[in-house]
């Protein structure tokens, strides 16, 4: 009775973005009234290429800061509401909230074992008197990086990132090792072979099943359709659509700008 | 103690080999591991030098010279790492060609003030009075302990440069440097990592050059030339700017084989050593960074090679 009563009561975070504009070089990219993310386990954003999707990402996260408007984290970490578009990039991960990035990035020098311990190390490790801190980090954490070096079939972690599709794996399993709360997914899949995709949806759908708000750009739109629980449809800076992958995928307006006649 | 085997020129050389290691290894920290191309080096070095000397001679100390000199010694370094934060935060966030025009600006503020302060520096004239904390005899046995105690100093700033890379906070570093908005996409205060970083290298590179001013006795502007700038970036750069060991061999390599070796060693004629050395010592060294450049980019040492690394600590 008890569990079932916490069942009901359990909400996951959510994020609202109010009045965010955002310009470059006067040209309107991103022009959003009011939307809120998180309302279902897995969201979708779609939406043609330049309709501002990455934009808002970088947004929420602060990477590209607003030119007005208002984002706030709902249910932070469990706690209570922050506006979260005065904060600093950094102040997003340890607080639950994380981006993959859509383009390749990786550390120059860092083989992936470090990476992985660089995303589970908290700031508390990373004192530059706390010089005897390597061992026990990698005692906590070896368990959890095993488990996705295995899952994902990576091999020797103590190498570089070699192929394009090692780093994006990598720039995933480094959010995942974040324990995120509230994660966003730009082209998580893009440039991975299919069967690696799969094992990416599948970690995806477990988070969520955790309790994770997941919110997922892709142009794979099957990843989109399977995926998620809802989409919405971004073009030309505003989110002009919201609804069901099956809604979205029959709506006149998206066949018109963004499927085409064949994709229904 | 019987210092006769010993020659002056080679404590004297081996001490600037040392100073030079010094400061090459905390400029592997901010260049090698963070990618912040300190070009102000000497400003650092030289405003520490200065706190140290005017508050070791200008004051009227009540107590003995040893509490007097370690209060006077502990001034310059928290100077220099104060001009540090104020340097680093103005700097932090800018491009490379933003940071080597502050560093350097800084550089040159620092040396105007050592050389317009007449008050307080002496300026041109330079101030003199600087002496040991200690006497055990001769001038010779003053200077050999001092060596003595700066290599330990500077060999402990190595130990713990070396034992970084081991380290999360290296890694920070290193992560920081590699890909700054990627690590701050992980939660890293990068902007702080690299203000403190600056900081307290920069007090280090004041306490450095408060040691050697006490070596020289005599501070005078011509001590704050860019030339100690370039020296700890070459012995580094040759050397390799991603391994700590690269500070120590790029350093002894550079300067303790011209300084010490063929300086002092090599019977060249008397008359060569007025013009001739002091030139083709200088177009060696530039030959040689320049093979170093074009053969070995990154050093003699070459890459950072983590995955060595990792193994032998996790492996």
């Amino acid at each position: 009775m008890v569990s079932e009563t916490q069942q009901a009561t359990v909400t996951r975070p959510q994020i609202r973005v109010q009045n965010a504009v955002k310009s470059f070089s006067g040209r309107v990219v991103v022009d959003i009234d009011d939307l809120m993310l998180g309302d279902q386990p897995i969201e979708g954003l779609i939406g043609p290429n330049g309709a501002g999707k990455t934009t808002l990402m970088r947004m929420i996260m602060h990477s590209t800061p607003l030119d007005s408007g208002t984002i706030t984290l709902f249910n932070a970490n469990g706690g209570g509401d922050v506006v979260i578009s005065n904060l600093p990039t950094h102040w997003m991960a340890p607080h639950g909230l994380v981006k993959s990035n859509q383009v390749i990035m990786d550390f120059d020098n860092l083989t992936i074992l470090d990476s992985m311990l660089l995303a589970v190390s908290t700031a508390r490790y990373e004192k530059p008197y706390r010089i005897f801190d390597e061992p026990r980090l990698y005692a906590d954490s070896v368990e959890r990086m095993n488990e996705y070096m295995e899952y994902f079939d990576l091999g020797d972690p103590m190498r570089i990132a070699g192929s394009a599709g090692e780093k994006k794996l990598l720039d995933i399993i480094r959010c995942l090792l974040l324990e995120p709360k509230f994660l966003m997914l730009d082209e998580p899949t893009a440039g991975l072979p299919e069967e690696v995709t799969e094992k990416v949806v599948g970690l995806i759908r477990k988070l969520a099943d955790e309790g994770t708000s997941v919110v997922i750009v892709e142009h794979d739109l099957n990843v989109i359709w399977n995926l998620c629980d809802e989409v919405h449809f971004m073009a030309e800076g505003s989110v002009v659509l919201h609804g069901s992958p099956e809604e979205i995928r029959q709506n006149s307006t998206v066949v018109e700008k963004y499927l085409g006649e064949g994709h229904v | 103690m019987n210092l006769e085997w010993l020659d002056a020129f080679l404590i004297s050389g081996l001490f600037s080999v040392v100073v030079i290691i010094g400061l090459a290894l905390l400029l592997h920290l901010q260049l090698g591991l963070t990618r912040i191309a300190n070009f102000g080096v000497v400003g650092f070095f030289g405003i520490g030098m200065y706190s140290f000397g005017v508050m070791f001679t200008k004051v009227d100390w009540p107590f003995g010279d040893l509490p007097a000199f370690l209060i006077s010694l502990a001034f310059g370094t928290l100077v220099a790492g104060l001009s540090g934060l104020l340097v680093g935060w103005l700097i932090a966030d800018l491009d490379e060609d933003g940071v080597l025009v502050g560093t350097l600006g800084f550089a040159t503020v620092v040396f105007i003030l050592a050389t317009t302060e007449q008050d307080l520096t002496g300026g041109a004239l330079g101030l003199g009075g600087l002496k040991f904390p200690y006497d055990v005899g001769t001038v010779k046995a003053d200077e050999f302990l001092w060596l003595i105690i700066v290599s330990i100093v500077v060999s402990l700033i190595f130990l713990y440069v070396w034992w970084v890379h081991r380290t999360p906070y290296g890694r920070l570093l290193i992560a920081t440097g590699g890909n700054e908005p990627l690590a701050r996409s992980l939660g890293k205060a990068t902007f702080r990592t690299k203000l403190w970083l600056f900081a307290v290298g920069s007090a280090g590179m004041g306490l450095i050059g408060a040691l050697f001013g006490v070596m020289e006795r005599f501070l005078a502007p011509e001590n704050l030339g860019i030339d100690v700038t370039l020296a700890a970036m070459v012995a580094l750069v040759i050397g390799g700017t991603a391994r700590a060991w690269g500070a120590v061999i790029g350093g002894f390599l550079i300067f303790g084989f011209f300084d010490i070796i063929v300086q002092s060693y090599i019977p060249f004629p008397k008359e060569w050593y007025g013009q001739a050395i002091p030139n083709a010592k200088l177009i060696v060294e530039g030959l040689v960074l320049m093979g170093v450049l074009l053969f070995r980019p990154l050093g003699i040492l070459g890459a950072m090679q983590r995955d060595k690394l990792m193994r032998r600590v996790h492996g």
